[in-house]
């Protein structure tokens, strides 16, 4: 057992040196890393223009769909076409023949291929979400930035300002912690407002009217607006539910491969490998579709178009339910639990497409 | 492997049909359960119509297919602000319609959506003097206020437990139709919804006040103090501001409650 893993794992490893040596795949690499970063910039065509908050909501919504979507697709990229490529090299090669030869079952052969393959798109998306990290990271700097320069505009120290509120709220914040008489609470919340008051701060307010609001009033409202979209923009950047998105995408990566490894052990090329593969990624996007209509089949479904729909259901995995990804990159909650069950469908999903993958291969004339 | 003898093909035939077999059905019972439990987190995913097909053409078919339907509804909104600066009013709505079917559960699309119809379209067509006279224009504005009201009702028909679309639809019925009694409503319902700001809890009163039912917007205030537990009432963060508590005792004065049923009796 220990020595099957263990040559499982030196398949691997060579595999992975082999993929990362590929020009190919790097240029992917880079090319994803690129688009990644270049995010932020082409989320600045969302909303030119407005000076509100809602500005930066469709920004950062955007930064975060181009970089899991550069994830999921380079990462789909990559795992394609370096396992379309596996078999068909080895045998091209004739090294699959060597390695045969030598005591090393099929079935670890296999398995070492595919964990080369696995460690690859590790890697890769390790880089991409650390790219992506960068990129949500640049954009809050650039958000907040935007928002000193909307809030800050007319007050000479605007720093200044949002640090004297800040001092003010908390002490006010100390006073409603000791509790106690609601009245004598608010009658010295009153005096610390009047303190602060007294004390002045220049925020740059035209002065030439009586009913003007004042100073002080116009301070601490402008802090409150820049302190709730600051943490508006930090909330959304900071989502720790982009975690649970890219562990998704990489289930659906893996999934995904183990179809183009299933597919390799039987093809002649690497083209056909690739392209049957994109089209079972296309259609298993469908595939909860197939699955209703043979599911609650009306009278307009004949029974050949059911028997077809029913099979594909049967076969192809439900790719779409994956796309709940764009519920957490839309701000919403996805329970854990959902997301592991998801995550354990694609575990066993990929457990069989392995099975099935090392029988055909067994029995594969080479 | 045309060389493999016939019974092992049909021996590697019948083991890759009992994987299959016994893993067929469990990966449907399985499926099945994730989209219930995605039913239940309001979350239908993209289906790709006809309809929806023929409106963002192949490329971006091909987008959605592979799973990038967020991406997709992203690039269409470049082009909504792309509308927006042309003002092809038209053009935008189709748009903004194109987005939300993409990605009915991301807010922003709805709430900036129905903004740029009821708000930006609206305005803009009082000015269009291409059309013939007052009457027509202020028709004219009333078609995007209408367009811009449906998107809100459809955003709140999606995501019913938005706070923002609720308080949003009130806003439109106040700001854009000068229907206090509906903003009232939604501004209660905005209210309802969890994580909305406390703010709010007073809308409802002021919009009953500005449609002149006095007893309604009494009565709001009221329910406002009325729900508080006595150990609520104590802190200060629930005490009425020195404005509000005016129009209470104006209402109070206005609609004659005696004096025990007051509800800041002194």
């Amino acid at each position: 057992m220990i020595t099957s893993l263990h040559r499982i794992i030196v398949i691997g490893r060579n595999t992975l040196t082999e993929a990362v040596r590929q020009k190919v795949l790097n240029v992917l690499l880079v090319f994803a890393l690129v688009l990644v970063a270049s995010s932020v910039l082409v989320s600045q065509l969302a909303t030119p223009g407005l000076d509100n908050a809602g500005l930066f909501d469709p920004q950062i919504k955007f930064v975060k769909d181009f970089g899991c979507g550069a994830i999921g697709l380079f990462g789909f990229a990559i795992a394609l076409l370096s396992t379309a490529q596996l078999i068909p090299d080895e045998l091209g090669k004739r090294t699959i023949y060597t390695i045969l030869a030598k005591p090393v079952r099929r079935s670890e052969f296999l398995l070492g291929k595919f964990l080369g393959v696995v460690l690859l798109v590790v890697l890769a998306v390790t880089l991409m979400s650390s790219a992506f990290g960068l990129s949500l990271y640049w954009q809050e700097v650039r958000g907040i930035a935007y928002a000193d320069s909307i809030y800050g505009a007319g007050f000479p120290n605007f720093p200044e300002v949002v640090d004297r509120v800040h001092r003010y709220e908390s002490e006010a914040a100390q006073i409603q912690a000791r509790g106690g008489n609601a009245a004598a609470q608010m009658q010295e919340i009153r005096a610390l407002d009047e303190k602060y008051r007294q004390e002045g701060v220049d925020s740059g307010a035209a002065k030439n009217s009586v009913e003007e609001e004042s100073d002080w009033e116009r301070c601490k409202g402008t802090v409150e607006a820049y302190d709730r979209d600051v943490r508006q923009i930090q909330d959304q950047v900071r989502d720790p539910q982009l975690i649970e998105a890219i562990l998704l995408i990489f289930a659906k990566l893996i999934m995904t491969t183990g179809i183009a490894l299933l597919i390799s052990t039987f093809a002649t090329s690497s083209i056909f490998t690739i392209v049957t593969t994109f089209m079972i990624y296309l259609i298993g996007h469908l595939e909860s579709v197939a699955r209703d209509v043979w599911l609650q089949r009306g009278a307009e479904v004949t029974i050949w178009q059911s028997g077809l729909l029913g099979l594909l259901s049967l076969l192809i995995p439900d790719m779409n339910s994956f796309t709940i990804v764009d519920e957490i990159l839309a701000g919403n909650h996805v329970p854990w639990a959902h997301a592991v069950d998801l995550i354990g469908y694609a575990s066993v999903y990929l457990v069989v497409l392995l099975a099935v993958s090392i029988v055909i291969f067994d029995y594969r004339e080479i | 492997m045309t060389g493999l003898p016939l019974h092992l093909r049909l021996r590697r035939a019948l083991l890759v049909a009992l994987i299959l077999g016994l893993w067929a059905p469990a990966k449907i019972v399985w499926e099945l359960q994730i989209a219930g439990r995605q039913n239940q987190l309001r979350y239908q995913g993209v289906t790709l119509t006809r309809h929806l097909r023929d409106q963002l053409g192949q490329g971006l078919s091909i987008g959605v297919l592979s799973g990038m339907g967020n991406v997709v509804a992203d690039f269409v909104w470049l082009e909504v602000t792309v509308a927006w600066e042309n003002e092809e009013w038209f053009r935008m709505g189709g748009l903004i319609n194109l987005c939300t079917a993409l990605q009915p559960r991301f807010i922003t699309f709805w709430d900036m959506g129905a903004w740029q119809l009821a708000w930006n379209a609206s305005v803009a067509a009082t000015k269009d003097l291409s059309l013939p006279n007052p009457l027509r224009r202020e028709k004219a504005s009333r078609f995007w206020i209408d367009q811009g009201l449906a998107i809100f009702k459809r955003g709140i028909e999606n995501n019913p437990e938005s706070w923002r679309l609720w308080a949003d639809t009130g806003w439109l019925y106040e700001q854009r139709l000068g229907d206090y009694r509906m903003a009232a409503y939604y501004y209660g319902e905005a209210v309802k919804r969890p994580n909305c700001p406390t703010f709010y809890e007073r809308f409802p009163a002021i919009m009953y006040g500005l449609a002149g039912d006095d007893r309604e917007a009494y009565a709001a205030w009221q329910a406002l103090w009325t729900r508080l537990t006595p150990e609520q009432r104590s802190q200060i963060q629930h005490q009425p501001t020195p404005a509000d508590l005016a129009k209470i005792r104006d209402l109070e004065t206005k609609l004659s409650i005696p004096k025990e049923k007051r509800v800041f009796p002194n």
